[in-house]
């Protein structure tokens, strides 16, 4: 072997060197549990929970299909696919709500004098120091039964016996908006932060009126932190646990909370990691969608 | 065309309010290259911004085609701008860019790029249609800008310091290019610029301002020749300013022995003559003469800078230009008689420089 050809082993080996720390922790806290995950999905239930090492698909048989207990006879199973469809839609709409009503807040911000944006925004992030627990029973003592708003209702007599709000779709709905609304407003703020308004004053002078300038001149400059808000928002979302447990109980389950009961009281490990694969690949498909808007925007337009 | 009419800008409210233009007062004639100038802060992008229409005025009238136009908003006027740093639209190609106005006026597609075809070709950049706006050089940037204003034919024309960002030898080509558009369209144009010699080399007419007052409004040739008070020749080329006196119809200066006759106003003058104006080693009929020694040579090429200090700390600066023998004329430490020639001398009341 000659010199250089040596000397380039080296680099090599220099190089694979200095990125083993990131390899062991990626390989440790990323791809190992990941793989753990799938090879529970293929295994036996234990009787008492955890895994028989026995090769079986009856795990992700389980995501949609129900196995009669006496006599093995098969049924589609749309109890899963509710949840399923109530965490997709779910998310969708905190995803919604989240833009109407953070967008123009992020607005509202960017538009301030420099002083007192910091101000503004130190009262968006407050509730995000706050222990999610504590905020979303915050969220429920202002809406149970004998909570804030209804004593107030009753007090005015606008209505006659209290509205039940908690467990059900609008309580989650409910709860997540308002956890996940700084996630919206921030990198909006951000992109309109960043904004020259000297753009829309030439949009504005070209004869553009308020809608036309918002439309073809703001809009699509500030489009990617839209996106990614609404990225950061829908998947926390589709994977919430804390807040439909609170909000929703056992009435309006979540995905998140339907993978926890496999690994509690249903006992079914592999049910749980098949579920968990799936939200796993419902995430991606929505980063996956996410990169394809955010580069698209290069090429077209 | 366009009338102001004791327009005024003040800022802010109570004890912080400050006035960035008083009772500016001028008229714009169709087809006219009209340039505001005055040094930076003076107030050259807030007037303009009143024409634009992005700055309410506190007081006074704008009037375009006899109609008052100062309440109107900037997408009703019919008077585009080409903004200091360009803002072109980043996210739309050249072409966008060029045919926004029209779309946003709703114009038929035909017209658009038709339109924009032609606004291209104007500024010699059809090439570059379908790039993106932020892909450009300077000086592509700057055409870009000027081939959007001018696409929905404005009455006016608004520029705002548009070659200020540019290095001095694309800036001389677009001076000229500027022109020649100018010329081409026939539009009237509102030149924005701090820069004397540009302003002198491009405009028809130049409003000199200073610390939100209008100073002076003429020709280029008039503003050198015949600058109305001490600002406006100090501001336009070079100028020396001599102190003299004025006593029944004659002009005496201190250093000079002999006085001339002039008709002005008895009391405390400045004189102002021009470098290349004073006679060096040369005695004429209707000047006054002096002797003074020179300090320095300062050699320019074309011509020489003399450095002149005469009696009474009075220091003076006269121009000669360079002939095609070699060698200076003068040599530093040397006495020489100067003369100041009647018809150089303008006389400018006294003012607290
Ligand atoms: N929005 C504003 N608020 C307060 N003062 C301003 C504002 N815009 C301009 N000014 C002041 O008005 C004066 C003139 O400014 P400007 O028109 O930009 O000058 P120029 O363009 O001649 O350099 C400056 O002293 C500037 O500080
Ligand atoms: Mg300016």
């Amino acid at each position: 072997m000659d010199a250089e050809a040596r000397l380039q082993q080296d680099d090599t080996r220099r190089r694979w060197a200095l990125a083993l720390p990131a390899v062991t922790i990626i390989t440790l806290f990323s791809i190992l549990p990941l793989v753990l995950v799938v090879v529970y999905s293929f295994l036996t239930p234990g009787d008492f929970g955890n895994v028989k090492w026995q090769l079986s698909f009856e795990g992700w048989f389980g995501v949609l299909f129900e196995r009669d207990i006496f006599d093995d006879t098969v049924s589609f199973s749309d109890a899963h696919l509710t949840i399923l469809g109530r965490s997709v839609a779910l998310s969708l709409a905190t995803t919604f709500i989240t833009l109407v009503l953070g967008v123009p807040t992020a607005w509202f911000i960017a538009t301030r004098p420099a002083r007192q944006r910091a101000f503004w925004l130190f009262m968006i992030t407050i509730p995000f120091w706050t222990n999610l627990l504590v905020r979303t029973i915050a969220v429920q003592e202002m809406i149970r039964s004998e909570g804030v708003f209804n004593s107030l209702f009753l007090w005015l007599r606008v209505i006659d016996a209290p509205i039940q709000m908690m467990f059900t779709n609008f309580a989650v709905l409910l709860g997540m908006a308002y956890v996940f609304l700084p996630l919206m407003v921030l990198p909006v703020y951000a992109a309109i932060e960043k904004f020259d308004f000297r753009l829309a004053e030439a949009a504005y002078d070209l004869y553009a009126s308020r809608l036309y300038c918002a439309r073809k001149v703001i809009l699509p400059i500030v489009r990617p932190g839209i996106i990614a808000g609404s990225i950061l928002v829908f998947i926390p979302s589709l994977s919430a646990y804390v807040t439909p447990r609170i909000m929703g109980g056992g009435k309006s389950m979540m995905l998140g909370n339907l993978i926890e009961m496999q690994f509690g009281q249903g006992r079914n490990w592999p049910l749980g990691a098949a579920l968990a694969l799936t939200l796993t690949a419902l995430v991606l498909v929505a980063l996956v969608w996410y990169t394809r808007l955010t580069s698209g925007k290069r090429k077209d337009v | 065309m366009l009338d102001l009419r004791n327009l005024t800008k003040r800022f802010g409210k109570g004890d912080s309010a400050f006035t960035a233009l008083h009772e500016v007062s001028f008229s714009i004639k169709e087809g006219e290259f009209f340039t505001l100038l005055g040094p930076s802060g003076c107030g050259k992008t807030t007037l303009l911004r009143m024409i634009a229409g992005f700055e309410p005025p506190s007081g006074g009238a704008l009037v375009l085609d006899g109609r008052d136009i100062a309440q109107m908003p900037p997408n009703r006027r019919p008077v585009n701008t080409v903004f200091q740093n360009y803002a072109l639209f980043p996210h739309m190609t050249v072409a966008e860019n060029v045919g926004f106005a029209l779309s946003a006026m709703g114009r038929p597609k035909a017209e658009i790029s038709e339109t924009t075809v032609r606004m291209l070709d104007l500024v010699q950049l059809s090439h570059l249609a379908h790039r993106k706006s932020g892909e450009l050089s300077g000086g592509q940037q700057q055409r870009v800008a000027l081939a959007r204003a001018l696409a929905p034919k404005p009455r006016i024309l608004l520029l705002d310091e548009p070659l200020s960002a540019l290095d001095m030898k694309l800036r001389k080509e677009m001076q000229v290019e500027l022109k020649r558009l100018q010329q081409e369209t026939r539009l009237t144009f509102v030149f924005v610029t701090h820069d004397q010699e540009e302003a002198l080399t491009m405009s028809d007419r130049i409003a000199v301002m200073n610390g939100g007052r209008i100073q002076q409004i003429a020709t280029p040739r008039e503003l050198y020749d015949q600058p109305a008070n001490r600002f406006v020749a100090g501001f336009i080329g070079e100028t020396n300013f001599l102190p003299a006196h004025c006593t029944k119809g004659l002009l005496t200066l201190p250093q000079a022995a002999a006085s001339l006759p002039v008709s002005y106003a008895d009391g405390p003058v400045t004189l102002m003559v021009r470098p290349e104006h004073i006679l060096l080693g040369e005695t004429q009929a209707s000047a006054l003469t002096l002797t003074a020694r020179v300090e320095r040579l300062v050699y320019f090429g074309t011509d020489t800078h003399v450095h002149l200090q005469a009696e009474g700390e009075l220091t003076l600066i006269a121009r000669v230009q360079n002939g095609m023998r070699s060698g200076a004329p003068y040599r530093e430490g040397e006495t020489v008689t100067i003369s100041l020639p009647s018809e150089a001398l303008r006389l400018l009341p006294q003012e607290v420089a």
